[in-house]
């Protein structure tokens, strides 16, 4: 078609025939149209000069009522007082296309009166709205958002994320700082050594010393503050950790550094205490970085939930928010909709695809009397039901809070690190003040004393221990992106290499998620058109499955007469006054045709004026590399479980094709997140792989969460690692990528410690060299660096 | 070369420097990194009308803060 033409508002082309004409613009449809007038009358219409032809969402969206967010429940919820009388709300603004969008947004909202500021960042497309309530409501700047195009709904910015930005922003600026202390230092260092080789006189190496003091100073007391905060608590919960080391170690260098300098003796280290606060800062900041907001995945999960539904009040039909729906409320849910509250079915029948709550593949029918849970989603059923329980206790609502529960108690595993570095640092602050003691009886000399207990704990640079895991870690994680295995936390390479059981979910994870044509029996030969033509107008997966085995190009639609879908039996249509029937053996023998179901796969029967002409049978596959995944994961030690909601035969089948022995099926979400729990009772760590709304509470409690890549919004948010390209052997390779880096750390930290066994004797006995110990501090970061690049041996090519 | 004249540069150099480092630290306090496509658009407009907007933004600001005693932020 060549007289293809866009629209004036959202840029999508459509034939010319359809599209509205106005005064010589083109509008897809009369949203669009509406928009683009008011754009006009506002003045804003250079928002499209501005877009430059960016595709947007057609206006076609049909709102709740606005009248909503007017309410004290939801002010009480998500508004907040500023401190002199004015409203602010946080809302996610959806349609955000282009920076234009930003523009039009804030343009016209800022227009309106009683809005006092806005702010929207375009790359989440969060919205800070001020406004003053006196002047204007809040429903009234929702509509102007609608108006224009786009739709707002509200997030609770809750402490959480606030925190963790918080978190973010305090150390950008103390690296900020460090680095840029560090890199003056480092051209300072250049004259010193170059003095220290070739002679320098006593002043200018004085000089030097004090540019030294004064950059140093800032980086100590304020980019190393969190190592100091870090000591006090340790402190007082009694515990010595690598806050401690770092932060007595950097202080005491500091002090001894400028007692140096004063006196005009030896070698001053004020360059080793911007160098150890920089590195670790760098390194904590690099695990805080990929913490992800508990808040975020709540937001998407709410998301999901439909926030209003249809209720039946007095034999009418009203739109209502689900808070406000009471229990024996008449709720409508029409096909395609998703259901918010859990009921009984009063009126109508039909299927449903509970797949998100159970796993399970296929639809499930259900008629009067049937419970109908929320969270599920109405393939083909126009039906009313009653409710059962409100919207705080249905099913979906009670998964959301079950969810925040698990990941605000998501076991932690101690890492190796952490747990030697507590070792490590009580025992050289003993050794440190044992030197002291011991050269102070020795020599009686306070003031010797001092000096070679310092140098003890200064030698024993915290620097290589600090850098081992980061480093390795750091390394561990740029090859796994690269193979598509996204780790969101640093500290989950060293969990995930001391995993002892894999934990599977069936449907999407092991299988396709979708059924595929196994078998074909062709009983008479026919027109594959005609099965095409009936096929393609169900979106039923079974459908969809056959269409797609036997579609070719040559095929073509026939002209059907009085289609009709037959709920969890299949669907019937005429043509040329005969029958077609496609569907299950209960279809086949409605339509009077006897046939024997024996298959443990699900059928497929198609027939054609009463007579049976094809047979097919289908049945969700494994993915083509999950056999040989298995058994290599197996062969690390490491036990396979498959936990499944779906039942025990197809369970069955599937762990036999695979090669899993052990596996529980007709577990629902709960259960799935309890055995789990039970896993970890007896101490094994668990790692677990899902992909659907089902496997989140067990995801959410396991150690390790993974998440397939075509996995579901909300799964992908709880894990810990997402397999971006969706494969069974990248799970395998996470594994591999994770135990190979734990070597790596154990290896860093075995050179560390091997460094700091020769060097402290020599501390201890007095014998440091000013140079020696320069040279070995950069040394042996040195050797943790170039130790932890050779994780990338034997993955070059791939 | 004495040694106050590399005492002069040196700290000369740093007090140029920390200009440099608290302006930066002053955007990022003040969150204009926050946005990262925000803050490369801002080039796309900044003409006339964009300023005006701007002004007239502030100035709104000002004047109900006034109303209310309000002091951004």
């Amino acid at each position: 078609m060549s007289d293809k033409i866009e629209c004036d508002h959202c840029h999508l082309e459509f034939s010319k025939d359809v599209m509205i004409e106005d005064e010589g613009h083109y509008f897809c449809c009369n949203g669009c149209q509406g928009v683009f007038h008011l754009l006009s009358d506002e003045g804003l219409d250079s928002f499209y000069k501005k877009a430059k032809g960016v595709k947007l969402d057609p206006q076609t969206q049909q709102f709740e009522d606005s009248s909503n967010f007017d309410a004290p429940a939801f002010y009480d919820k998500f508004v907040k007082r500023t401190d002199d009388g004015f409203s602010e709300v946080s809302l996610i603004i959806e349609g955000i296309h282009c920076a234009a969008c930003v523009w039009l947004n804030e343009k016209a909202l800022i227009n309106m009166d009683g809005v006092v500021a806005t702010n929207i960042n375009y790359t989440n497309n969060k919205a800070k709205i001020v406004w003053d309530n006196d002047v204007v409501a809040l429903s009234k700047i929702i509509d102007m958002i609608r108006a224009i195009g786009y739709n707002a709904y509200p997030y609770d910015a809750s402490l959480q994320e606030l925190k963790a930005n918080e978190e973010r922003k305090d150390y950008y600026l103390r690296i900020a700082v460090a680095v840029f202390a560090t890199m003056n230092m480092m051209t300072i260092m250049v004259a010193q050594y170059a003095g220290y080789f070739s002679g320098i006189t006593e002043d200018i190496k004085h000089i030097l010393n004090i540019g030294e003091w004064v950059l140093s100073t800032p980086v100590l007391f304020y980019s190393g503050w969190p190592f100091f905060k870090g000591m006090y608590y340790g402190l007082k919960t009694k515990t010595v950790n690598m806050d401690t080391l770092v932060a007595t170690g950097s202080l005491l260098t500091y002090i001894y550094s400028i007692y140096i300098t004063l006196t005009r003796t030896g070698e001053a280290y004020f360059d080793s205490v911007t160098m150890i606060v920089t590195f670790v800062l760098v390194g904590k900041f690099l695990e805080a970085l990929s913490k992800k907001s508990i808040a975020d995945t709540l937001d998407i999960m709410s998301k999901n939930l439909p926030s209003d539904v249809k209720v039946v009040v007095n034999n009418e039909v009203v739109t209502k928010n689900v808070n406000d729906i009471l229990i024996g409320d008449i709720v409508l849910i029409s096909a395609g909709e998703r259901v918010a509250l859990d009921g009984e079915l009063l009126e109508g029948n039909g299927t449903f695809d509970e797949s998100s709550l159970t796993g399970e593949s296929e639809p499930i029918y259900k008629s009067v009397g049937d419970s109908i849970i929320s969270g599920t989603v109405s393939i083909d059923a126009d039906i009313k039901y009653k409710t059962t329980k409100d919207y705080a206790h249905s099913t979906m609502s009670n998964i959301v809070s079950l969810l925040e529960n698990a990941m605000n108690n998501k076991p932690k595993i101690q890492q190796l690190a952490n747990k030697l570095s507590e070792y490590f640092s009580s025992t050289i602050l003993l050794l440190a003040a044992i030197t002291f003691v011991g050269w102070y009886f020795y020599s009686s000399n306070f003031e010797q004393s001092f000096i070679t207990a310092i140098s003890v704990i200064v030698i024993a640079c915290p620097c290589a221990l600090a850098l081992a895991t980061p480093v390795a870690t750091l390394v561990g994680l740029s090859i796994a992106s690269k193979k598509g295995i996204l780790f969101k936390e640093a500290s989950q390479l060293e969990t995930m290499a001391n995993a002892n059981i894999l934990a599977l979910d069936k449907t999407g994870t092991i299988t396709q998620g979708r059924p595929q044509v196994v078998n074909e029996k062709v009983l008479e030969k026919f027109d594959t058109s005609l099965l095409y033509s009936l096929l393609s107008n169900s979106k039923h997966p079974i459908a969809k499955a056959v269409v797609s085995h036997i579609y070719d190009e040559n095929l073509h639609c026939f002209e059907l007469e009085s289609l009709k879908n037959i709920p969890s039996q299949g669907i019937t249509a005429m043509y040329n006054g005969k029958m077609l029937a496609g569907g299950n053996a209960k279809l086949m023998k409605t339509i009077g045709i006897d046939v024997e179901s024996s298959s443990k796969n699900s059928e497929f029967y198609f027939a054609y004026g009463e007579k049976l002409l094809a047979k097919f049978e289908l049945f969700d596959m494994p993915r083509e590399d999950a056999i040989e995944a298995i058994v290599k994961i197996k062969k690390m030690g490491i036990d396979v479980i498959m936990l499944t909601g779906d039942h025990k035969q197809s369970a069955q089948k599937v762990a036999s094709l695979v090669g899993i022995t052990n596996f529980e099926a007709e577990l629902s979400p709960e259960q799935k997140a309890n055995y789990i729990d039970k896993l970890h009772e007896e101490k094994n760590v668990v790692v677990m792989a899902g992909d659907g709304v089902n496997d989140i509470l067990a995801l959410a409690s396991s150690d390790i969460a993974i998440a397939m890549g075509n996995g579901s919004d909300i799964a992908i948010e709880v894990s810990d690692v997402v397999l971006l390209n969706d494969t069974f052997s990248s799970l395998y390779d996470s594994f591999k990528i994770s135990q190979r880096t734990f070597k790596m750390i154990k290896q860093n930290l075995g050179l560390s410690l091997v460094y700091n066994m020769v060097t402290i004797p020599l501390a201890i006995a007095g014998y440091i060299i000013p140079l020696i110990a320069a040279i070995s501090m950069s040394l042996s970061s040195l050797l943790v660096v170039g130790n932890s690049m050779r994780i990338k041996l034997g993955y070059k090519d791939k | 070369m004495d040694s106050w004249v590399i005492g002069m540069m040196m700290s000369v150099s740093i007090f140029l420097g920390s200009i440099a480092l608290v302006a930066l630290l002053w955007a990022i306090k003040k969150g204009q990194f926050d946005d990262e496509e925000k803050f490369l658009n801002a080039a796309l407009y900044d003409d006339e009308n964009e300023l005006n907007d701007a002004a007239k933004k502030e100035k709104k600001r000002k004047d109900a803060s006034k109303k209310k005693e309000y002091i951004p932020e």
